[in-house]
């Protein structure tokens, strides 16, 4: 048990629609305050794991404890759970006010909220999102960040236990889209909710996360800090998943192997080269990124496995196409993975093996 | 009396005077908004070829309508001359409307169809609107196919059922008791309401009865508050169709009540006012304006929710 107590907690989640696996089994702890982010392609089943969180969605098997309570069984208002819908789901029909008020009067009675306290609280959350002079307007008549803002005041006025978030980020344009995410990040931390999000934007997901659950067919994959994701993958789904342009795998005789591209640089620019593994690379073409080169080839003996590199563009290193150049990797920087599970192998036992 | 005489008289010349003092007023209106320009010019002597397209459609669909208006007020003798009907050979009267409403129970007609209808509106609402929405969300694979069922019901003519229905009505000791219609009525009433209406609960989007439930309500408050209002135009629409489904129906009323003073619009008017094959055109021509004109101004209100709830199910599947 971790020395921080965790607030939800799920043990062998599954949830089968007729014959396919939404989700397959999953056990997942939950810190207090904790960013968790769950990330997957669509379809790994991340969304249904979290409306099974929420309440929406009944699980086939396994059980769900929040704050040490067994919810498996109780509806969505039971739960102390709060969720920011993907499309918002604000209610067209009232103004933001009434908008963000909604949970509150339907708790008024446990929480003996008047009339008065849920103005105040109204307010006072509107305020910390900085929508406090929106509170008249009807949700059409709102921005698509504005709209994002409503929806989480919503979300927070009950102060939950939980925060659920799906994708909330995926309806804004690009330009909002980094700014919303670092508002949201700045008021989780000073808020200290517990915050569970689900998206398909690794950048988000590597951005806001304290750790990431990798999901895939509705399996975990891995959990991790955002580094040790990226640095130090279980298995090629999630090598391969994280990282843009994703990792090169090439295929040996027993394993597969695999480098990042910015991992793989000429020769010459490695400071010492004994540490590193030595590749003949066959440059095709070259495309320029601005902060780096892109190059696209092949191993020598890798012939049908494309290639990249991506070499920064202040390195002058000049690479022609259709020319031939010695690439290196260094040793730490290469991943091995079974040829059969995917599954990492390190690589003393692969020399043991040997 | 002179007025109204006066009026009558000059019909169609009052109304086209009508409509040139509306489009007088809209040109002027648009001069004011946006000044005497050549351009405003252009634009009016542009658009009236379309107005008067339309125009030619509206008097179509109007003149029955003025026709049934005219001929309230015309007297036998000017009625069944050669039949005229754009203009009053003798003065008008009202000697025929004076009859429908002081010899027949026209009267007692309109109250028994409100009566029937705000009743027969009140039960399918409360039937049909669990109904649809169960329909419309909660279905699993028996829940369509039960919806279908139910259609069929509608489906069978009540030209069959009048006959077992009046054996029921009778048990029940309902002949001859608006109350009868009241309770045969929804037979055809819900599963069109219901229909109609799990279509325009279909178009409410789930994650917002979602966010209702996670915000701390169940699927019943979700409903009342989030869904309700929001098909709110489908429902307006419901009540003014099921409101004419029952106006209109004829055979069950014919059938089931015998009082005179028991009886319904559609079946007391006929009834009432054509004897054999003796037709009092006039006061027959007023009592069905009469009643067309609220009917026809509320389907006009809510035309557009009426036929987007007709649509919607269809394309949503």
């Amino acid at each position: 048990m971790n020395a921080r107590m965790s607030i939800v907690q799920l043990s062998g989640l599954k949830k089968y629609f007729d014959s396919v696996r939404a989700v397959d089994g999953v056990d997942l702890a939950i810190d207090q305050g904790e960013f968790l982010v769950i990330l997957g392609p669509s379809g790994c089943g991340k969304t249904t794991l979290m409306r099974m969180i929420a309440g929406l969605e009944k699980p086939t098997a396994g059980h769900i404890e929040i704050g040490g309570e067994d919810v498996t069984d109780l509806p969505p208002r039971k739960r102390g759970v709060s969720m920011v819908f993907q499309s918002y789901a604000l209610y067209p029909h009232m103004n933001v006010f009434n908008n963000i008020a909604f949970p509150l009067r339907a708790q008024r009675r446990e929480l003996k909220f008047d009339k008065r306290a849920i103005r105040e609280r109204v307010e006072s959350t509107a305020r910390v999102l900085e929508i406090d002079m929106l509170l008249d307007r009807r949700p059409r008549q709102l921005s698509g960040g504005q709209r994002q803002r409503v929806a989480i005041a919503r979300a927070m006025v009950t102060q939950p236990a939980v925060l659920l978030l799906d994708e909330p980020l995926s309806n804004l344009d690009a330009k909002l889209r980094a700014n919303a995410r670092d508002e949201l990040k700045d008021f989780q931390r000073s808020s200290n909710i517990t915050a569970i999000f689900v998206t398909h934007d690794q950048i988000e997901a590597m951005g806001l996360g304290d750790r990431i659950v990798v999901m895939s067919e509705g399996k975990i994959q891995q959990i991790g800090s955002p580094q040790s994701i990226y640095d130090d993958p279980a298995n090629e789904f999630v090598a391969t998943f994280l990282g843009s342009p994703s990792m090169n795998i090439l295929s040996a005789d027993r394993f597969r192997f695999g480098f990042r591209p910015e991992h793989f640089l000429p020769k010459t620019l490695h400071d010492n080269p004994e540490n590193s593994r030595i590749f003949h690379y066959f440059v095709k073409r070259v495309e320029y990124l601005g902060s780096d080169r892109l190059v696209y080839g092949y191993v020598h003996g890798h012939d049908n496995d494309l290639t990249l590199a991506k070499v920064p563009s202040n390195v002058r290193v000049s690479l022609d196409i259709e020319s031939d150049y010695e690439f290196a990797v260094h040793n730490r920087d290469i991943k091995f993975f079974d040829n059969v599970s995917g599954q990492r192998i390190e690589q003393q036992s692969l020399a043991q093996a040997k | 009396m002179g007025l109204l005489s006066w009026v009558l008289h000059n019909f169609w010349a009052l109304l086209v005077l009508l409509f040139l003092a509306l489009v007088a007023l809209r040109i002027a209106w648009r001069i004011h908004k946006y000044g005497a320009t050549r351009a405003e010019f252009a634009y009016v002597l542009r658009r009236s070829p379309f107005y008067l397209v339309v125009l030619t459609f509206c008097f179509f669909a109007a003149a029955p309508f003025l026709i049934m208006f005219m001929h309230s007020f015309k007297t036998d003798g000017d009625l069944y001359r050669r039949p005229q009907p754009f203009v009053f050979r003798q003065d008008p009267t009202l000697e025929h409307l004076d009859a429908l409403f002081n010899n027949t129970a026209y009267l007692e007609f309109i109250r028994n169809s409100v009566v029937v209808g705000i009743a027969v509106v009140i039960i399918t609402l409360v039937l049909s609107l669990p109904a649809a929405y169960a329909l419309a969300r909660l279905t699993g694979r028996w829940g369509e196919r039960a919806g279908m069922l139910m259609f069929l019901v509608y489906l069978v003519p009540p030209t069959l059922l009048f006959i077992p229905m009046f054996r029921i009505v009778v048990l029940l000791g309902l002949k001859d008791d608006p109350m009868s219609l009241i309770v045969v009525y929804p037979s055809f009433t819900v599963p069109f309401s219901m229909w109609l209406l799990s279509g325009f609960f279909k178009a409410v989007p789930p994650e917002l009865e979602e966010a209702a439930l996670v915000d701390g309500y169940n699927r019943v408050e979700a409903f009342l508050r989030v869904v309700l209002p929001l098909s709110l135009p489908g429902i307006i629409s419901t009540i003014v169709f099921t409101f004419t489904l029952t106006l209109h129906e004829f055979i069950y009323g014919l059938v089931f009540i015998a009082d005179t003073s028991q009886r319904t619009l559609s079946v007391g008017v006929p009834t009432e006012l054509i004897l054999g094959d003796v037709y009092f055109w006039q006061p027959l021509l007023a009592a069905a304006l009469i009643i067309a004109i609220p009917v026809g101004l509320a389907y006009n209100l809510f035309l557009d929710s009426l036929v987007q709830g007709f649509t919607m199910g269809a394309v949503k599947g």
